[in-house]
C-alpha cells in the first residue's frame, strides 16, 4: 500500500493537451475517483499513473518513490481495463498466475494465491475455464483477480463497470468498495457515472477539459459544487443569476429581477458582483398561488415520474428551474406558483 | 432461395477445374508410358515404384521441400517484424508501406525473375558495386542463393498480410494490461502477442510453403538450369521427355508430401493455439 502523489502533471498528444496541471494526493488506502464526460483526461490522468502514458509535464510518485520515468512493469501496480483485458488463450488460473510469475511467485505459494484470490473474488474453483466461457460479471471478478493477486502498491480501475448491464453493475459497485475496505489498498478509479463515483468513493476528482474543477468528498461535491460544470454533471442544478448586495462570513445575499436570496459560499465576494448560485431541485419546495414568498413563478411544463413529479418553473427573469414535488396536489401547466427555496442548500459558484 | 444455390457457381469451377483435372491426372499416374501416344494400354504401380525407390527422386523431393522450408523461414522472420509494425502503426505512411508490402504481387513473375537477373548476374548491379569496393564478384544465381531470394521476395507478402491481420485483431489493451503485471516488453511478446497472431503465423507459413514447394518459374529463370526441383522435373518429364504418366506421378508424389508437411504443422500448432481466436 502507498500513498499517491500527482504533482503538476500535464500531458500533450501531439499538439493536444490532455491534461493539464493535475496535482491530486491519495492516501493510504484511500479510494479516489476520477470523474467527468469523456475526453475529459481523467484516463489518460490514470494511465500516466500506470506508466503507460509518459507525462509530458510533472511527477508521479508512490510513496517516496518517483516513478515518473518508469515503465508500467516496474510500479508494482494492478490495473482493471474496462475490456477486461483477460488473455483469451489462457484459463482463468493461467491469467492470474500470468501476474504472479511476472513478480516471481511461483510453485505452491501461487497455487495458494490463485485459489485465494479466487474464493475473495467468488470464483473458487473456476481456474480451468477460459474467458470466453464466462459472463461479464464473471469476466470482470477475473480482472480483478489478476490486478490484486500480486498485491501490488496501488490498484487502478478504468471504467471497469461500463461493459456491465445495470442490476450487475450495481452489485459489482458494493462489491469493488467492500474489497478495497477489506484490503486497505491505495485506489485510483475512472468513471463518467457520477452516481458509481458517489456511492464508491472517499473522494471524487471532477475533471473537465484536461483540469481539475474539483476535489472533495461526496457530500462536498454534491450540496457545494465549485463550478457550473461541476454542479450540473452531479446531479441536477437549477442555476439562479444575480447581484451581490451583502456579504457576510460565508453567506451572500443575492438580488435577482424575481427577487433576493442568500447563498453559502466558501471565498469572500465583493457587493456589486454578477454571480450565478446552484440549488438543487429537491431543495425547493412548491406552494400554490402567489403569497408573499419571495419567489413566484409560472408553471412551464410538468411530468410525471412515478414517485415524483417534475415541474418546469419559469421566473421573472426567464430563468426556468427545475422542481420535484410528491404527487398529491398537482398545480396544473400555466399556474402561478410561489417557491419556497431551503437557503442553506443555495450554493455559490465561481 | 435455397442458400447452397449461391456456392454453385464457385463449386462448379472447382469441379470444372480442380477436382476434374486432379483425377485426371490420379488416374494418369497408374498409366504405363508409351513412345507412340499420351500413354500405353493397363495400369501399372511402376511409375510409384520409380519415385519411391530412386535416390535420385527421392533426392529431389527433398531439396524442394527444403527450399520451401527455408524460403518460409526467412520469410517469417522477416515478415513477422513488418506485420506487426504494419499492425500497430499509426504513422502517416502505413499506406506506402502496405503499398509496398504489396508491390511483389503488381508485376507478374517472369518480369521480376529477369529484375532479380539484372540484380543478381555476374556482371550484376550487386556484383559491380561490391566490384567497385573491391571484392566479388559472387556467384549470386544459377544457383540456391539467388533461387532461395526471388523465392523470398515473391511470396513475402502472403506471410506479412495474414500474420498483420492476425495482429490487428489482438486488443492492444492485452498487451498493456501485461505491463502492468510486471512483464517486460520482451516477455509481453513472447507470452501474449506471439501465442494469439499464431492464427495468422498458420495461415501465411501453410500458404508459403505450399507456394514455395510448386514454384516453378523462379527456380527454372534464377536457376538457369542448375537447379532443379520438382516441379522443374515434372515440367521436363511432360514437355521434354513426354513422360505424362511419369510426370503425373511425380506432381502427385510432391502435392502428397506437401499435404503431410501441411497436416503435421496443423497438428503441432493446433495445441499452442487452444483458446486462441
Amino acid at each position: 500500500m502507498a500513498r499517491l502523489r500527482i504533482e503538476r502533471l500535464s500531458k500533450a498528444f501531439g499538439g493536444v493537451v490532455a491534461v493539464q496541471a493535475v496535482d491530486l494526493d491519495v492516501a493510504e488506502g484511500e479510494f479516489v475517483s476520477l470523474l467527468g464526460p469523456s475526453g475529459c483526461g481523467k484516463t489518460t490522468t490514470l494511465r500516466c499513473v500506470a506508466g503507460l502514458e509518459e507525462p509530458t509535464v510533472g511527477r508521479i510518485l508512490f510513496g517516496e518513490r518517483d516513478v515518473t520515468r518508469l515503465p508500467p512493469e516496474q510500479r508494482l501496480i494492478g490495473m482493471v481495463f474496462q475490456s477486461y483485458a483477460l488473455f483469451p488463450h489462457m484459463t482463468v488460473g493461467d491469467n492470474i498466475d500470468f501476474a504472479l510469475q511476472m513478480r516471481g511467485v511461483r510453485g505452491d505459494e501461487a497455487g495458494r494465491r490463485i485459489a485465494g484470490v479466487l474464493d475473495t473474488v467468488q470464483l473458487k474453483g473456476m481456474e480451468a475455464r477460459y474467458p470466453r466461457e464466462l459472463s461479464g460479471g464473471q469476466q470482470q471478478r477475473v480482472a480483478l483477480a489478476r490486478a490484486l493477486v500480486a498485491e501490488p502498491e496501488l490498484l487502478l480501475l478504468d471504467e471497469p463497470l461500463a461493459n456491465l448491464d445495470a442490476k450487475l453493475r450495481e452489485e459489482m459497485r458494493f462489491f469493488i468498495r467492500s474489497l478495497q475496505r477489506r484490503l486497505q489498498i491505495t485506489t485510483l478509479y475512472v468513471t463518467h457515472d457520477q452516481s458509481e463515483a458517489m456511492i464508491m468513493s472517499d473522494r471524487i476528482v471532477v475533471m473537465f477539459g484536461g483540469r481539475i474543477h474539483q476535489t472533495g468528498r461526496p457530500e462536498d461535491i454534491y450540496h457545494r459544487p465549485a463550478t457550473a460544470e461541476v454542479a450540473n454533471f452531479i446531479g441536477q442544478a437549477n442555476m439562479l443569476k444575480g447581484t451581490v448586495v451583502e456579504w457576510r462570513e460565508g453567506v451572500a445575499t443575492v438580488a435577482a429581477a424575481w427577487g433576493r436570496f442568500r447563498c453559502g459560499t466558501s471565498r469572500p465576494v465583493p457587493e456589486g458582483s454578477l454571480v450565478t448560485a446552484m440549488v438543487r431541485p429537491e431543495a425547493l419546495r412548491l406552494a400554490n398561488g402567489a403569497d408573499r414568498s419571495e419567489m413566484t413563478g409560472r408553471i412551464v411544463a410538468r411530468h410525471f415520474l412515478g414517485n415524483v413529479l417534475d415541474y418546469r418553473v419559469g421566473l421573472a427573469d426567464g430563468t426556468v428551474v427545475c422542481v420535484q414535488a410528491m404527487a398529491g396536489s398537482f398545480p396544473p401547466e400555466g399556474a402561478t406558483v410561489s417557491l419556497k427555496i431551503d437557503q442553506d442548500k443555495v450554493w455559490l459558484l465561481r | 432461395m435455397r442458400r447452397w444455390l449461391l456456392a454453385l457457381p464457385a463449386m462448379l469451377m472447382v469441379g470444372l477445374f480442380v477436382v476434374v483435372p486432379y483425377l485426371n491426372i490420379v488416374v494418369m499416374s497408374f498409366r504405363a508410358p508409351s513412345p507412340s501416344a499420351i500413354y500405353g494400354p493397363g495400369f501399372t504401380l511402376d511409375n510409384y515404384a520409380r519415385i519411391l525407390s530412386d535416390p535420385l527422386y527421392l533426392g529431389l523431393l527433398k531439396d524442394t521441400l527444403l527450399y520451401a522450408l527455408g524460403t518460409t523461414s526467412l520469410c517469417f522472420a522477416i515478415g513477422f517484424p513488418v506485420a506487426y509494425h504494419l499492425a500497430r502503426t499509426e504513422s502517416r505512411w502505413r499506406g506506402l508501406l502496405y503499398a509496398g508490402v504489396l508491390s511483389p504481387l503488381l508485376t507478374g513473375v517472369v518480369i521480376r525473375c529477369f529484375g532479380w537477373i539484372v540484380l543478381l548476374a555476374n556482371n550484376g548491379v550487386i556484383n559491380q558495386l561490391l566490384g567497385l569496393a573491391g571484392l566479388g564478384p559472387y556467384r549470386l544465381m544459377y544457383n540456391p542463393v539467388g533461387v532461395t531470394i526471388a523465392l523470398v521476395h515473391v511470396f513475402l507478402p502472403f506471410m506479412i498480410l495474414p500474420i498483420m491481420n492476425a495482429i490487428q485483431s489482438v486488443d492492444p489493451r492485452l498487451s498493456e494490461a501485461a505491463r502492468t503485471m510486471g512483464a517486460s516488453s520482451a516477455r509481453t511478446f513472447v507470452r501474449v502477442v506471439l501465442p494469439l497472431s499464431l492464427p495468422g503465423v498458420q495461415s501465411g507459413v501453410i500458404l508459403v510453403f505450399v507456394l514455395s514447394a510448386s514454384a516453378y518459374i523462379i527456380p527454372m529463370l534464377l536457376g538457369g538450369g542448375q537447379v532443379s526441383t520438382t516441379p522443374t522435373v515434372v515440367v521436363q518429364q511432360l514437355m521434354g521427355s513426354l513422360l505424362w504418366p511419369f510426370g503425373a506421378t511425380l506432381a502427385l508424389v510432391l502435392s502428397f508430401t506437401a499435404l503431410i508437411v501441411v497436416a503435421l504443422f496443423g497438428a503441432a500448432t493446433r495445441r499452442a493455439m487452444r483458446g486462441v481466436a
